[in-house]
């Protein structure tokens, strides 16, 4: 209700939205004003002159006038001074007797009227379709922004689901911990911590991943960059990876200069390790799963490749839309669904000007990602 | 019986807190907490810890403060605790005079490495007018500061000499974060330009003579936007 009131007062104009645009429009309006006004009395002074008869066109005139004033200022307001100054001036400059003002003249009532009605209808058309053109503009806002929303709500929604499940493992857990302390085996006991230990260090993971979106500007899609060493940074996500996964099999190739790039080091580390644990978990990688750097005239490209069990045709296209597989990969090897940390490297990819893509190369898949070089500030 | 070390964790969460006391009171440190920065301020005057370990993220003081103020009368090791995010606040508190950090969430081993190379390095600017600076060695590298010889599997490397006055610098202080800032400073003096691009490509230099494989290091660690640590000295762990 509120809103609706806001938005009335706004629409009708009592209270300026932004004060400073409002005196620059009341500032144009009133150039408009007073140089209509100037070239319509001019003229009608050269034409009072010019005929014999000029009352009809010197009122065309100021009729014209007054819909031009109505057509180009805003509100009301302009308009009706406009019509009101005119009948003064054609009432004192052109009608007879000159120089005085006279309201006994035959049919001024019905002139002045006709003015106002003019200034008044115009003044309304304008001011409907001035504000019909702001509610398109405001439709099409709240659309995009009702996008936004949706895409907001589908990750809260998937994200949710996600931390809802080792959250249950956790508080199952260590529930039956503390009931069934007596009863249990020290086997049991600690097959119990090793499953909330898993659970809370998935968790952890999630919640990395959801921390580096915050990194992202929410406007402008953008990222902080400066400049860094891609091998630098590769170097970095893969002793993170190697200390959180220390049996996973890992080649990494950089090259031996430094690849210099405006980037946030932080995101692209977490596309590194999300892609590396992507392969680790999904792809059953008969051999060790290959990081390469290559640098290439326009861009680096970071590749990495399992030799795995490949992706599935059908999926290929929506691996990066965040529709966690954590559901399908349940059974087989426990909730390390990567949805939401494969869209999270698309965004941060794109919000870098580069791209991601997933392939599968015949004997597994392969992830590539590519950063724009740029010249620096 | 040698005398025991003693910790003051500052730290405002309370599970967190009680995580670390145990941790370190069954590894036989003596260890004190608070759970506010005033509260830590006036422990450490009364307490005199060998080591503090400081929360960021306390509700009455920023945390930066703390270090600031504990720095006007003492140079007592902190490790400041932090989330992975907030590269900017660590190299805040460094610059500020942390001696180190950990990320939160961290495990037992981390925490008891952080502070035993705290202590270490304390104890050692303290004993370096005394004993000759040992040479570091970890894996199959070594460094002779006195000799100025970086040594790989017992061969010689050579480095120019601003690259081997970065190695030193990390060896000196192995275990420990040095910033880029730092180690511009100290290796570049103190008008040196802040862009870390220079030290960058010496860096990559470096990995490619001393690493295997510099896409994999062993010895140097990157700490990303905020620089480098280099393997804990054997000898010394």
């Amino acid at each position: 209700m509120i809103e609706k009131i806001k938005r009335f007062i706004k629409e009708v104009r009592i209270v300026p939205d932004d004060l400073e645009g409002i005196q620059k429009t009341h500032q144009q309006d009133s150039l408009v004003f007073f140089v209509v006004l100037v070239i319509t009395t001019t003229a009608s002074f050269f034409f009072s002159e010019m005929l014999e008869n000029p009352d009809l066109n010197i009122a065309m005139f100021y009729l014209l006038g007054n819909f031009i004033v109505a057509r180009y200022t805003a509100g009301y307001a302009f308009g009706f001074v406009f019509a009101f100054i005119s009948m003064i001036f054609v009432n004192f400059f052109f009608t007879y007797p000159y120089n005085t003002l006279t309201f006994s003249l035959e049919g001024y009532a019905l002139s002045f009227f006709a003015m106002f009605t003019i200034s008044m209808v115009t003044s309304f058309m304008t001011t409907s379709m001035k504000r019909q053109a702001k509610i398109l503009a405001e439709q099409e806002k709240e659309l995009m922004e009702a996008q936004k929303e949706k895409m907001r709500a589908n990750l809260l929604r998937a994200v949710s689901h996600d931390i809802r499940t080792p959250l249950t493992g956790i508080i199952g857990n260590s529930e039956s911990y503390l009931e069934m302390e007596k009863e249990l085996a020290d086997s049991e006991k600690r097959a119990i911590v090793q499953n909330i230990e898993n659970d809370a260090n998935w968790l952890l993971n999630m919640v990395e991943n959801l921390l580096t979106v915050t990194r992202i500007d929410n406007e402008t899609a953008r990222v902080a960059k400066t400049l860094e060493d891609m091998g630098d940074v590769v170097s970095s996500a893969v002793v993170r990876f190697k200390k959180r996964f220390p049996d996973a099999e890992l080649k990494v190739k950089i090259p031996d200069e430094p690849i210099f790039l405006m980037m946030d080091p932080m995101l692209i580390e977490q596309v590194i390790i999300n892609i590396l644990q992507n392969a680790y978990f999904h792809a059953k990688s008969l051999k060790p799963i290959e990081l390469k750097v290559v640098d290439e005239s326009d861009s680096v490209v970071v590749a990495i490749k399992d030799y795995g069990i490949g992706i599935e045709r059908s999926r290929l296209e929506t691996i990066f839309d965040g529709n966690g597989s954590y559901k399908e990969e349940r059974e087989s090897d426990g909730y390390k669904g990567m949805g939401i940390g494969l869209s999270i490297c698309k965004t941060i990819v794109t919000a870098h000007g580069g791209k991601l893509t997933a392939d599968n190369h015949g004997s597994g898949s392969v992830f590539n990602f590519s950063l724009p070089k740029e010249t620096e500030e | 019986m040698t005398q025991k070390v003693s910790v003051l964790i500052i730290e405002d969460e309370k599970s967190i807190r009680d995580f670390m006391v145990k941790t370190l009171t069954s590894h036989e440190y003596k260890v004190s907490s608070a759970a506010t920065g005033k509260e830590g301020l006036a422990m450490m005057t009364s307490a005199l810890p060998d080591v503090v370990l400081l929360d960021l993220g306390l509700p009455d003081i920023d945390g930066i403060d703390v270090i600031k103020k504990t720095r006007e009368w003492s140079s007592l090791p902190i490790i400041v605790i932090s989330a992975r995010t907030q590269e900017k606040e660590k190299v805040t508190a460094l610059d500020a005079g942390a001696d180190d950090y950990i990320t939160k969430p961290f495990g037992t081993f981390e925490l008891l490495a952080r502070i035993r190379t705290a202590i270490r390095h304390n104890n050692k600017i303290a004993n370096d007018q005394v004993n000759a600076i040992r040479p570091y060695s970890a894996g199959d590298l070594v460094v002779d500061f006195d000799k100025r010889l970086v040594l790989l599997k017992g061969e010689e490397i050579h480095l120019t000499r601003v690259e081997y006055k970065i190695v030193s610098m990390l060896a000196q202080n192995s275990g420990k974060v040095i910033t880029y800032s730092t180690l511009i400073e100290q290796v570049w003096g103190p008008y040196a330009d802040d862009n870390n691009r220079i030290l960058r490509v010496n860096m990559a230099n470096i990995r490619r003579k001393i690493e295997e494989n510099p896409g994999e290091p062993k010895y140097i660690f990157t700490e990303l936007g905020i620089g480098y640590r280099m393997l804990e000295d054997e000898n010394l762990a």
